[in-house]
């Protein structure tokens, strides 16, 4: 009987170091259900991770990779409540504006001395990919990519209202240019100029902080909130002019506008890199609708170059780091896989990390890349805060309350002001 | 022998059922009231969620500054006239207490609980900023007012059409069977499937409703973002959604209805809706409390339908309760304040379960 239970044992023993060391993936970018392995063939940005998470999953030998279930509109919230709860994922994805939040408080493990080992050369990332990942002068984490808010152009209804020059669009240099070009987009087509999900995710606060640092400002400096400017109320009825004299839908939600511009209704549609190779397979398709697309950087309609910009980075959670040296070397490979496999999400349309990747003719011959080149110059995000997802909720609910409800100018930038000052006095 | 021991292992009745009540005891101790004193200790401390979770000390005892921070503000005052439209119906309740009391039609405890809501419709809604004072959270009173709006919207439809429908599917025949079912369906399903349907049926690009509207030469609306029509969606869709269990409960109830009722108005001319509005209604009486108050618990606790299809949206019309709390736990890490939020909640629904408790006491006296 005794010999039986040490066998046993001895077998258990073998067979937990022959089973692979299992890593838990924590992301955002939506389900992708047939991803497979081909990191070069898979569409959009939820099947391309996907694929390179199979990948890894397929070729890492003694490493099996568990995506987990989260959802995108809740994802931090599900990050947080498993950090909480003390069961946060091996590796999971976040933004670069997360890691004060995040990092602050002792969070995520530091990964510095271990990169190189891993086979992870931070000396191949972009300056400003380090600075992403950096806190306290320590590397926290592993970038992914810059992401930006681009104008998406359909060149088509630019042509007919005779907005294009050389092959590319023209793009306005004011806000009063920007109406004119409207206005004749309108007259020719008696389509909207502009669409953007103004109602709903962020992207209509992006545009209007992209024109607020075009002015030189910004919504906070130091623990001041700085909302209430007159920055703040040049840059808002640069977009509001649109809304009312009705060359552009406040209304419409993320799925809603993206779909008026691929369904021919809009010349012009502001959404971040992360759609430029969705929308060349769409333009692609022998439909009605977008037929010639074309990615242009956020136009100066002010002093100085400025559009939204962000960084995806990778992460693993400081506990495991101290308490499970396996998985922790486990995860970095899997870290080091992704790292590897920069160009192939650079196929998203978001721009590469590693200066490799970026010098690559791989990279130069991506659909469109040479359009948006400009954009890695003009990248700007609001200063860091432990508070940025609160303080964006707060400028997305003003600003919507301004052209969706008809709240005024000046009671909705006072109330901006109060609740992000509130929030910085916490 | 073997009497003697079987009176040794005998039970007194008392021991009896303590043994049969210890487990459920024991899983309410733990899973209901041990958290429900848990989160009224957290909400006396400034506690982030992240930072306690990495180290334990990271909270401070702050006695009641959550529920200040979260319910008052800076030179605050009160009059009588602050909110006319809330104060006015408060006070028009009070009266209507007192003398429906007087003329004998409300019952003492039943008199008592609408003064006690009146007064505090009138009192609650006159605090108000003075000059140069503002609410330290301006957003949580208008929450607390959408919240309300909901469920004094939600509340009364659900009622009605559940009334409706069960008095039109009240029946012994195949087809009203098999509505019945259909009516139920909505019930089962999970609110992320309800939100789904509805964003699709109130999307203006592709919604039923919006090709209904563009069919009869209208122009759609765009309901989720419309800040006249976000709440009335959310209401819509919560209406759909929780009809089932409220028909089921006026179901029974109308088949608690004695036949004899009915013959007997029948011979004084009373039939269809004469009989519906003097038989019916006054014998369903104690259903329709229980359906009430059981829907106003239930909606205060409204979240997945705003969080899904309006997050909250547009201008914080439809931002209700527990979004804020959950937003302020969650994305905020406040957990103290979210606490504090919470026991607010409680609080109010824990007076409509008293008022539930009481109502259907009164039938035994």
């Amino acid at each position: 009987m005794k010999h039986a239970i040490l066998g046993a044992a001895a077998l258990a023993l073998l067979a937990t170091g022959v089973v692979a060391q299992e890593v838990t993936l924590g992301r955002f970018f939506g389900d992708c259900e047939d991803a497979g392995t081909d990191t070069k063939a898979s569409v959009g940005e939820a099947c391309i991770i996907q694929s390179i998470i199979n990948a890894a999953d397929a070729q890492l030998v003694g490493v099996s990779v568990n995506t987990l279930p989260t959802d995108w509109g809740n994802y931090y919230d599900q990050i947080k409540a498993a950090y909480a709860g003390g069961t946060p994922p091996s590796v999971h994805v976040m933004h670069r504006h997360r890691v004060p939040e995040f990092a602050s408080l002792g969070a995520l493990a530091d990964l510095t001395d271990d990169l190189e080992a891993a086979g992870i050369d931070p000396n191949d990332w972009e300056a400003a990919a380090l600075e992403a990942v950096t806190y306290n002068d320590r590397i926290m984490g592993v970038p992914m990519d810059f992401h930006a808010n681009l104008w998406h152009v359909n060149m088509d209804l630019m042509d007919a209202a005779g907005l294009v020059e050389n092959g590319a669009p023209v793009l306005p240099t004011s806000p009063e240019e920007m109406l004119e070009h409207a206005r004749a987009v309108k007259e020719a087509t008696g389509q909207d100029y502009l669409a953007a999900d103004f109602a709903q995710f962020p992207i209509g606060v992006r545009v209007v902080l992209a024109l607020l640092w075009q002015q030189g400002s910004n919504i906070f400096d130091g623990d001041m909130a700085t909302i209430d400017t007159p920055e703040a109320r040049t840059a808002i009825s640069a977009i509001t002019q649109l809304f009312d004299d009705g060359l552009a839908n406040p209304q419409l939600n993320y799925a809603d506008s993206q779909q008026a511009f691929l369904n021919g209704e809009a010349a012009v549609l502001v959404n971040g890199t992360w759609v430029v190779d969705f929308y060349s397979a769409e333009a692609a398709k022998d439909d009605e609708g977008l037929n010639t697309y074309f990615v242009a950087d956020f136009p100066t309609l002010f002093d100085e170059g400025a559009t939204w910009a962000d960084s995806h980075m990778w992460a693993i959670p400081a506990p495991l780091k101290a308490n499970d040296a396996d998985t922790y070397a486990a995860a970095l490979q899997v870290l080091a896989f992704i790292n590897d496999h920069n160009i192939d999400w650079a196929r998203t349309g978001h721009m590469a990390v590693r200066t490799s990747v970026l010098a690559s003719d791989e990279y130069a011959a991506l659909p469109h890349r040479d359009e948006y080149t400009g954009t890695a110059d003009i990248a700007r995000d609001t200063p860091p805060s432990v508070r940025y997802g609160a303080i964006q909720d707060v400028l997305n609910r003003e600003f919507q309350a301004i052209w969706l409800t008809g709240k005024s100018v000046d009671a909705a930038l006072a109330d901006a002001q109060a609740d992000v000052q509130d929030l910085l006095d916490r | 022998m073997p009497r003697d021991q079987g009176a040794r292992l005998a039970l007194t009745q008392r021991q009896a059922a303590a043994i049969l009540l210890l487990p459920f005891l024991a899983v309410y101790g733990v899973f209901l009231v041990y958290p429900f004193f848990k989160g009224v200790w957290i909400s006396l401390h400034d506690w982030n969620l992240m930072a306690v979770a990495f180290n334990p000390d990271a909270k401070t005892y702050v006695g009641l500054r959550n529920y200040e921070r979260v319910m008052w503000g800076q030179n605050i005052t009160w009059g009588a006239l602050a909110n006319p439209g809330f104060q006015i119906v408060g006070f028009l309740g009070v009266v209507a207490s007192y003398l429906l009391y007087r003329t004998g039609r409300a019952a003492r405890v039943t008199a008592l609980a609408m003064g006690i809501a009146g007064l505090l419709l009138f009192v609650l809604p006159g605090f108000h900023p003075g000059e140069g004072g503002r609410w330290f959270d301006r957003r949580f009173w208008p929450t607390v007012g959408n919240t309300i709006l909901f469920v004094g919207l939600a509340v009364p439809g659900v009622t009605i059409t559940a009334m409706l429908l069960a008095a039109a599917l009240d029946g012994e025949t195949r087809a009203k069977a098999v509505l019945r079912t259909l009516f139920f369906l909505s019930q089962v399903l999970s609110v992320t499937v309800v939100t789904l349907i509805w964003q699709i049926m109130f999307s203006p690009r592709q919604g039923l409703i919006a090709n209904l509207t563009t069919l009869f030469g209208g122009s759609p609306i765009v309901w989720l973002t419309a800040e006249g029509f976000a709440m009335a969606a959310i209401v819509i869709a919560t209406i759909w959604w929780s009809l089932g269990i409220a028909m089921i409960l006026f179901l029974a109830g109308l088949q608690d209805i004695s036949r004899d009722l009915y013959e007997a108005g029948a011979l004084d001319n009373a039939t269809g809706a004469k009989a519906f509005w003097y038989i019916t209604l006054p014998n369903l009486k104690r259903t329709i409390t229980v359906v009430v108050v059981l829907q106003i618990i239930l909606h205060f606790q409204v979240f997945g339908q705003a969080h899904l299809m309006t997050g909250g949206g547009p201008n914080d019309t439809t931002q209700v309760l527990v979004r804020y709390i959950y937003q302020t736990a969650f994305r905020d890490s406040e957990l103290g304040r979210a606490s504090a939020m919470a026991v607010f909640l409680f609080v109010i629904m824990g007076a409509f379960s008293i008022l539930q408790f009481v109502l259907g006491r009164e039938k035994d006296e």
